[in-house]
């Protein structure tokens, strides 16, 4: 017998990923956190981290509005004032 | 802009399908163990230098 | 029109079987094997061109076409007349506020519950009485097992996979069920929340497993509520305290007491938002006391507003008891309310 593919079949466009930094020294690093228990005290202690071993210049801590649910359009756009952004997924 | 993902060892199979869905099939991301929302501070603050040194290499180009 | 999925020959239904388990399109259980006959009778008692768009899950943007739709209907067991079911409840899925990739991926397991309401129901042969919440009859159990199955195949939510469950429930293998709007005074749900009367409706709503109870000592309304009330309360403390979209199941026992007080939906609706609050103090009493710090005084409430809570009359008729069915987790997703066989972008005339 002749059967149906009920999966999805179409190929992902993909994409190429963005220029890396030079450096970490001075830059601007945004943070979209999923705001899950813990990840205050975690992303303290990553901003200490960021600026006192890899002289990042500003750690901008953002945080979703809903964890389940990719960052709202808002956040985004905030993300382009940035030079690198951090987003930390599961928890 | 150059962006690197934190997540938790539980995670990883999710974000790598995700990756391939999305074709983005080898997208690295820094890995911390699980999980965080119960973990005391001090716990937190050497995941925390982890996950620093991967991002930091992950989001600076290479050297050579 | 001709289909565009990719064809397989397989010797025969046990081949086939091995076929689809192998590649993981199968829940585990045995499937239909989805002929191009058999699709295309799905379709064409729905009206549906192969390629029309049911809708796109934003976050993958994974088109979903009727054609994909049909063929997992066909799989789980639907027939044709189920189809249309099928196609408002994924339409209804995939709708914003239902947070689809959310609800699907999350580790809270929760399923999709889909409640019929309208003329369809009776026409499929649903059953809204014994055994409502669990395979009652032939058409709920395939029109939910449709919907699971597409989105294992469609969307990639296979357990491990993009499905992050820690437990799930055994509603994720089906979770339909048909409103007894024949033997009840209330105005049906879809009615309720704003579709025409007597139109055949669908809701869908991210479902944590149902949470049977039972009061037969009382024909007081608000006394059988405070046991409602009661088991939305442990699941604030015990689960998640986060206000959503709860609903509730009322068997014929139970709501004849409701129907002599003169009770409609919206006073149950007033009465659960009322009493279903807890103090965060209250997560101290059952092991969380780790995060009540100083807010011990807060007080939460399961509802935002009366109209959350989803009043369901379904179930057999002998027996005081009653279900509560907590959302996945607060107000991530909401339920949505499509008609069967409408375009959602319409105006309702």
């Amino acid at each position: 017998m002749r059967i149906l593919d009920p999966s999805h079949e179409e190929g992902a466009a993909g994409f190429a990923p963005a220029v890396r930094l030079a450096a970490l020294e001075g830059a601007t690093v945004g943070v979209i956190s999923n705001g899950k228990e813990g990840t205050k005290g975690f992303f303290a202690a990553f901003e200490q981290v960021l600026k006192e071993r890899y002289g990042v210049g500003e750690v901008v801590l953002r945080t979703k509005s809903n964890y389940s649910a990719p960052a709202e359009a808002g956040l985004l756009e905030e993300a382009k004032s940035w030079d690198a952004l951090v987003a930390g997924i599961g928890d | 802009m150059p962006s690197a993902g934190i997540m938790t060892e539980t995670f990883v199979s999710a974000a790598e399908l995700m990756a391939r869905v999305l074709g983005a099939e080898d997208y690295p991301f820094a890995v911390i163990e699980h999980p965080i929302s119960s973990a005391d501070r001090a716990a937190l603050a050497a995941r925390a230098e982890r996950a620093a040194a991967d991002c930091a290499r992950l989001l600076v180009e290479a050297d050579g | 029109m001709p289909l565009a999925s990719r064809r397989y020959e397989v010797a025969d239904m046990m081949a086939a079987q091995e076929f689809y388990h192998s590649r993981g399109w199968t829940d585990g259980l045995p499937v239909v094997p989805p002929t191009d006959e058999a699709v295309e009778a799905c379709l064409e008692w729905a009206g549906l061109p192969p390629a029309h768009l049911v809708g796109v899950e934003p976050v993958r943007a994974r088109a979903i076409t009727a054609e994909k739709l049909a063929i997992n209907a066909v799989m789980a067991g639907c027939l044709p007349m189920h189809f249309p079911v099928v196609v408002a409840a994924f339409t209804a899925m995939l709708q914003e506020p239902f947070l689809l990739h959310g609800a699907t991926a999350s580790t809270g397991g929760c399923a999709v519950l889909v409640v019929v309401n309208g003329p369809i129901a009776a026409e499929i042969g649903m059953d809204a009485t014994f055994n409502a919440l669990a395979s009652s009859d032939r058409a709920s159990t395939v029109v939910g097992r449709a919907l699971r199955l597409c989105l294992i195949n469609m969307m990639d939510v296979r357990p491990g996979a993009i499905d992050r469950s820690v437990l799930g429930h055994p509603g994720k293998i089906s979770y339909c069920v048909a409103e007894d709007e024949a033997g009840s005074e209330w105005l049906p749900l879809a009615g309720e929340r704003g579709m025409p009367v007597g139109a055949s409706c669908v809701t869908a709503m991210a479902a944590g497993a149902p949470r049977q109870l039972m009061n037969e000592w009382t024909t007081v309304p608000e006394e059988i509520l405070d046991t409602f009330a009661s088991e939305i309360r442990a699941n604030m403390r015990h689960y998640s305290i986060w206000p959503g979209n709860y609903a509730i199941v009322v068997p014929p026992q139970l709501r004849a007491h409701f129907h002599a007080a003169g009770w409609s939906k919206a006073d149950v609706r007033a009465y659960i938002f009322d009493k279903a609050r807890i103090l965060r103090s209250e997560w101290a009493d059952c092991g969380k006391g780790a995060v009540v710090r100083d807010r011990g005084g807060w007080e939460y409430t399961a509802l935002s507003a009366p109209e959350d809570l989803l009043v369901i009359a379904a179930g057999g008729p002998a027996g005081g008891f009653g279900a509560v069915i907590p959302p996945w987790l607060g107000p991530k997703s909401r339920a949505v309310t499509v008609a069967i066989g409408a375009c959602v972008d319409c105006e309702i005339p």
